[in-house]
């Protein structure tokens, strides 16, 4: 049993398909009614919030790069892919390949704007991109149908797998675990060190020999497809996109799921996303269902006071409680052979 | 002639909206090295205070802005104190989180204190045919003059005080390099408190000059925050003055856009000049190239 637990505790796949076995089992708690049927609804959000902001993790936390258009892709995924499906005709799996193309070519845009443009500067032209994608979907009717939304079906997979909403949750869950593997392959790969060295100078990455310009487009291109993967996803399976979801608002949120569960970390993305959006919902809006706002206080407060107190993120709290944990322990030791020695002097 | 006029003093109204919101975002941007993105809430949250007391006490108009304006130096203040200043280790990008969340608070508190309901809120001097004159065919009413001038009054006041006064040299020099300044005795953190004070006063003028376009409702200020952004992008964020320019500047050229070119595609024609213009000059109009030690 030791041995297992040994093996898991160095194993990021067994943690990631753990993770994901945990999440499939929600609808069928909810089956049996020991969770509500809406909740299965809220953690698919956090699922697919989670793909979208492990792609900002790789632009924020490993290359020190900002991206404020990441509610535009998401949205630009979402009305994507229904209309290559619906309008075009498409498969659901090319329907996601054109829309992926057309995303990746123009985050590779951004991407070379990147390379003049730094900072905050960089952050805020970001900004412009994602208002300008706001624009499109509030005015190109033949795209979004504009305040009207558009409809979408649950996916039929390689033609002739139906899915329905279970099965779409699950096939989210997937996703999710096999995104978590790929961004683990990509930042302990020669990519995610150099994207590394980026960020913490950019001259001696330079000087190091990586090629700064093609690090920076990759960055921006991994940070694009995943958020185009959680729009596509979210069309799949909330099966309604409307234009003024995709605001600063909810860019802002992605960004704090990183941030709040941790930069540089795969499952903090995870937890990141569980407090900022999984909390509100599952608990503090029932808590204070009577009072408005009281809930949006509460889940204010609580992405401030995490940040203060933890501004590496959420998910070092683990390791630093198992180290309160064994140094209360030692202390504990200490005085018992403290007592001991004192006891064994009164004997003398 | 009239339409060009009519056109000018319309971007000079909003032009001083934009400037007053993002004079206050480079202020706290300087001195507390933090993105402030509640700007634009901050300024709802007190403009919702005026509102209030304006429609449900009946007070005039010139009774509750001054009002508004001392909870806007107070909010300041608070959040100065109990959330930007505590988290001093932390960084630029966790700043930027504190300020979203400061955002999710203020649209909690709007509508537990003040309720749902959007309020209407008046000019400041009521448009009419004896509160307006013509010039060249064009009918500019008293309001906009007042709007137009008091901005400038206290943006030039702010400008004279940054640069004429004891304060100002703090201000000056906090925001050139906080950790030397400290060193040398400046009171950096009085200086960061005015700045907040400062900014959360200007976003409520703001956002009571933009009030009568619309109404006193949550997300009144969405774009002037964005917009204020890309005035503090484009004039750069090097110095106190430039983002005020370029604020007029995007909001000529968003009015002479709509009017003479397109009307639906006006702001994304205007975000792609100020994006293309970026990519040649990386710094803004008036910004100077950061240099950095290796």
């Amino acid at each position: 049993m030791k041995n297992l637990y040994l093996k898991y505790k160095d194993n990021l796949y067994a943690k990631f398909s753990l993770l994901g076995v945990a999440l499939i089992l929600i609808p069928i708690l909810s089956e049996i009614d020991v969770l509500n049927y809406s909740t299965v609804s809220l953690v698919a959000y956090i699922v697919i919030f989670t793909i979208v902001a492990m792609g900002l993790n790789i632009l924020l936390g490993f290359s020190g790069l900002m991206s404020l258009a990441t509610a535009g892709f998401v949205g630009f995924g979402a009305y994507g892919v229904v209309y290559f499906s619906n309008v075009t005709g498409l498969p659901y799996e090319l329907a996601i390949v054109a829309t992926m193309i057309i995303a990746a070519i123009i985050g590779l845009f951004i991407g070379l704007f990147s390379l003049k443009v730094e900072g905050v500067y960089l952050a805020i032209s970001t900004l412009a991109v994602g208002e300008i994608f706001g624009e499109v979907f509030r005015r190109v009717t033949w795209f979004t149908n504009a305040f009207g939304g558009v409809h979408f079906e649950y996916p039929t997979l390689l033609g002739f797998i139906h899915l329905n909403r279970v099965w779409t949750y699950i096939f989210l869950v997937v996703m999710m675990v096999v995104m978590m593997i790929v961004m683990h392959h990509i930042t302990t790969s020669k990519t995610g060190r150099a994207l590394m060295a980026m960020s913490r100078s950019k001259s001696s990455a330079q000087a190091m020999g990586v090629n700064v310009s093609q690090y920076k487009l990759t960055a921006f291109l991994i940070a694009t497809l995943y958020a185009t993967l959680g729009g596509v996803l979210y069309a799949s399976f909330y099966r309604y996109v409307q234009p003024l979801d995709w605001n600063l608002m909810l860019t802002l949120l992605i960004l704090a799921m990183v941030v709040v569960g941790g930069m540089k970390s795969i499952l903090g993305t995870f937890l990141g996303a569980v407090i900022i959006y999984g909390v509100p919902k599952l608990w503090l809006e029932d808590l204070f269902s009577g009072i408005d706002g009281v809930a949006y206080i509460f889940s204010g407060v609580l992405i401030i006071v995490v940040v203060m107190f933890y501004p590496a993120g959420l998910i070092h709290l683990f390791d630093d409680a198992k180290k309160w944990y064994y140094q209360w322990r030692v202390k504990k030791k200490q005085a018992k052979e403290e007592l001991i020695e004192q006891g064994g002097e009164q004997d003398e | 002639m009239n339409v060009f006029l009519q056109l000018l003093f319309r971007s000079l109204e909003t032009g001083s909206v934009y400037a007053l919101a993002s004079l206050g975002i480079i202020l706290i941007y300087r001195t507390s090295k933090a993105t402030n993105f509640a700007q634009g809430s901050i300024g709802t949250l007190n403009a919702f205070v005026a509102a209030s007391l304006l429609v449900k006490w009946g007070w005039s108009i010139w009774a509750v802005v001054p009002i508004a304006m001392v909870t806007a130096v107070i909010t300041g203040i608070v959040i100065d104190t109990f959330f930007i200043r505590p988290a001093n280790r932390v960084g630029a990008v966790g700043k930027q989180i504190i300020t979203l969340g400061l955002i999710i608070v203020i649209l909690g508190i709007i509508p537990w204190i003040f309720g749902v309901e959007p309020i209407p809120m008046p000019q400041f001097i009521p448009f009419s045919s004896e509160t307006s004159f013509e010039i060249f065919g064009a009918t500019i009413g008293y309001n906009s003059f007042f709007i137009i001038g008091l901005s400038l009054l206290l943006m030039g006041g702010a400008f004279a005080f940054i640069q004429f006064t004891d304060w100002g040299l703090a201000i000056r020099v906090t925001a050139s390099n906080e950790i030397t300044s400290r060193l040398m005795g400046v009171p950096t953190k009085n200086v960061t408190m005015i700045s907040w004070a400062t900014a959360a006063a200007f976003g409520t003028l703001s956002a009571i000059i933009i009030a009568p376009q619309t109404q006193v409702d949550i997300n009144m200020m969405s774009s002037v925050q964005v917009n204020a952004f890309f005035a503090c992008v484009l004039g750069g964020f090097q110095t106190f003055y430039g983002p005020v320019i370029a604020a007029y500047i995007i909001a000529f050229s968003k009015n002479m856009v709509s009017y003479y070119v397109t009307s639906t595609w006006n702001t994304v024609v205007v975000y792609l000049i100020i994006l293309i213009f970026l990519f040649f000059k990386p710094v803004g109009l008036v910004g100077k190239k950061l240099t950095r030690k290796v």
